[in-house]
């Protein structure tokens, strides 16, 4: 019965014939419609409280619209929809009224979920749902997410084989199990067992298609996934808890109560400081779980346990406790961050192990921070009136200061302005005599005398420059001062 | 190297500003002390050192890591009138990591190696190790940064 559903789930490859000898057990059939029934209370529960459980009913739902879809679209003389519509009209349209409801409000929830679990039959469902499946976008990055899924669905199928389970209630389970448990995961759990990889084959075309590219890509691109992942993974974790400890209710399977191990896991671990983990394998429901969940994580440990973010497998023969799982996390983050300072801190390529690269560290920043204070000391001593001459410095420093951030040094916008051509004092002289004229001349119109004074004045100005240019630091505020003022003015705004 | 990491973001700028920074605080220090310089040369290599702090810790970004803010909130404290310090807007929210502390299942070798860059890295004491880590990242590039700067300027004060 399982075998015969999951033929069907996986639709296009088979004959009619599957289609028949799944819908002339139209007990089956019927088993799984009216199942839906038995998930309406469920997905009643979409409209008491859409955030927090609507996505496992949505993807009930879509488990539902998707069981329902390949028979509809392919057999199409056919149609388990038909049966369905035979069976029960007011059921299924209900039905058909949940999904839309569903389909609506998983439209406005972070579109992770939903996107994923209808990806599968996208090409299918179309003609099925058109209004509201429409709405989802057919991207190739879509069609990705999709391939995972159906790949982690259809590794979870051999698990499906051991429960007497055939609703399509469950598929939506795994695949919002797969939608939970995206990324790496998924093709290590298809190369695990043969009937994993004959469910696999066995899926759509187009997702097959997608699987077999997706396939080679997603251990490089499980990091795409995980990004999108954990940019939602905020949101989709509260939800995930809630939708997961009912679905373990509900059937309390192997995978489920991983999944609300899961939700556990991220639940006891708020305090890691946002990360949002889902550790598979909390200690123990019972012996069985573990083992058999340890049997699919130990083989995905392998190729690539952890995406460090969002979700951790326990490793094969670790302990699977929530703080280990938590410790371990928090301990590759900090081989991680290790591993780039060995590139900052130079020679510390050859030294392995972190306790002799911390002390590296350690010794390197102590290093640095003495040789600050040792060349503080000789900036001190080279300088002892602290008369920075700007202009030498800019200019032996070859450093080149734009014009605009270097008006912001207040105090030395006179020298600045002298600064800019390298000359230290022939400059100066250049610039005082400029600064002359342009005081001079507005000032051409007074009388000679004031004339004078103002060269008797000029050279008290000179002074004055001088004096600042050597630590005298108090500008007398006469005009001359400001007139020296003025001309770096002229290059830059001079802050008062 | 740094920009390329997207977990890790340590980007330093560019020379310019910290000699710009360290310019600026030197010749505030300047103006502090005009004419009258009755300072030993322990007072001046001490100021000239917090302000070297300062300015890197002002280029490096402000309030942006954690570790300058501290600087910056230390100096402020010590010296009110030469350091502006604003405090954030949003609240900051210290990882306490003292608690850890105390229940040190982690890696012991690591804590105590953490606990030493703790006591070197400004505003260490309140992160957990693996932000420690990164802030010790930054830290050291901005370190290195305000040596070169300061070894720049030595170089051309004492050439002269």
């Amino acid at each position: 019965m399982d075998l015969s559903e999951k033929d069907e789930f996986s639709a296009e490859k088979r004959n009619p014939d599957n289609y028949d000898s799944v819908n002339n057990p139209s007990g089956d059939w019927r088993v799984s419609g009216s199942n839906p029934i038995d998930s309406y209370p469920s997905e009643n529960l979409i409209s008491a409280g859409p955030a927090s459980c609507s996505p496992s009913q949505m993807m009930d739902s879509f488990g539902q619209t998707l069981w329902y879809d390949p028979t509809s679209v392919q057999a199409m003389g056919y149609g388990g929809f038909s049966v369905q519509n035979n069976g029960g009209n007011a059921s299924s349209s209900s039905f058909r009224g949940n999904i839309d409801r569903s389909l609506e409000m998983g439209w406005n929830l972070p579109n992770l979920l939903p996107p994923k679990g209808n990806g599968l039959f996208l090409p299918n469902a179309s003609t099925f749902l058109p209004p509201s499946m429409a709405q989802f976008p057919a991207d190739s990055g879509f069609i990705e997410r999709a391939a995972r899924f159906s790949l982690f669905s259809g590794g979870n199928f051999s698990d499906m084989v051991n429960q007497p389970l055939g609703n399509p209630e469950s598929i939506g389970l795994f695949l919002q199990g797969g939608g939970t448990m995206q990324g790496q995961c998924q093709c290590d759990e298809l190369n695990v067992g043969e009937p994993h990889n004959d469910v696999s084959t066995a899926v759509k075309d187009p997702t097959v298609r997608s699987c077999e590219q997706a396939k080679p890509n997603v251990p490089g691109s499980g990091n795409v996934s995980e990004d999108t992942q954990s940019s939602g993974g905020n949101g989709r974790k509260g939800r995930e808890t809630s939708s997961n400890t009912k679905k373990r209710k509900r059937n309390g399977q192997n995978s489920e109560a991983a999944q609300s191990h899961r939700s556990q896991q991220s639940e006891e671990e708020p305090d890691n400081n946002g990360d949002k983990k889902r550790n598979s394998e909390q200690s123990p429901n019972s012996p069985g779980n573990k083992t058999n969940s340890g049997k699919r994580q130990g083989k995905q440990s392998s190729d690539l346990p952890k995406d460090g973010y969002i979700h951790v497998r326990a490793r094969r023969g670790q302990a699977t406790n929530s703080h280990s799982l938590a410790e371990r996390v928090r301990r590759e983050k900090i081989s991680e961050r290790m591993k780039f300072l060995q590139d900052l801190v130079p020679g510390c390529n050859k030294v392995t192990g972190k306790a002799v690269m911390l002390d590296e560290i350690i010794n390197y920043v102590q290093s640095l921070q003495r040789q600050v204070e040792f060349l503080s000391m000789k900036l001190a001593t080279v300088n002892p009136q602290m008369d920075f001459n700007l202009e030498g410095l800019l200019a032996k420093d070859a450093l080149q200061l734009r014009a605009g951030s270097s008006s912001t040094t207040t105090p030395f916008t006179p020298n600045m302005a002298m600064a800019y051509p390298p000359l230290p004092h022939g400059f100066m002289q250049q610039t005082l005599s400029s600064i002359g004229r342009t005081i001079s001349s507005p000032l051409s119109s007074m009388n000679g005398g004031f004339k004078r004074q103002e060269t008797n004045g000029w050279e008290g100005d000179l002074q004055n420059v001088i004096h600042i240019n050597y630590g005298a630091g108090d500008v007398t505020p006469d005009p001359q001062a400001a007139a020296t003022a003025s001309l770096p003015a002229a290059n830059m705004k001079v802050e008062p | 190297m740094a920009s390329a990491d997207k977990l890790i973001n340590t980007d330093v700028p560019e020379k310019d500003v910290f000699a710009l920074h360290f310019l600026r605080s030197l010749s505030n220090l300047r103006t502090q002390n005009p004419l009258n310089s009755p300072d030993k040369s322990i007072d001046r290599v001490r100021k000239i050192k917090k302000a070297a702090y300062v300015s890197m810790a002002r280029a490096a970004g402000g309030n942006s890591r954690l570790w300058s803010r501290a600087l910056l909130r230390r100096a402020a404290k010590d010296d009110n009138k030469s350091v502006r310090f604003s405090r954030r807007k949003r609240k900051v929210t210290w990882k306490i990591s003292s608690k850890r502390r105390r229940s040190n299942q982690r890696a012991p070798v690591v804590e105590e190696a953490a606990e030493r860059l703790r006591n070197l890295v400004p505003g260490g004491g309140g992160m957990e190790t693996s932000k420690l880590m990164e802030e010790t990242a930054h830290y050291i590039k901005c370190l290195s940064m305000q040596v070169k700067v300061m070894q720049c300027l030595v170089d051309g004060l004492s050439q002269k």
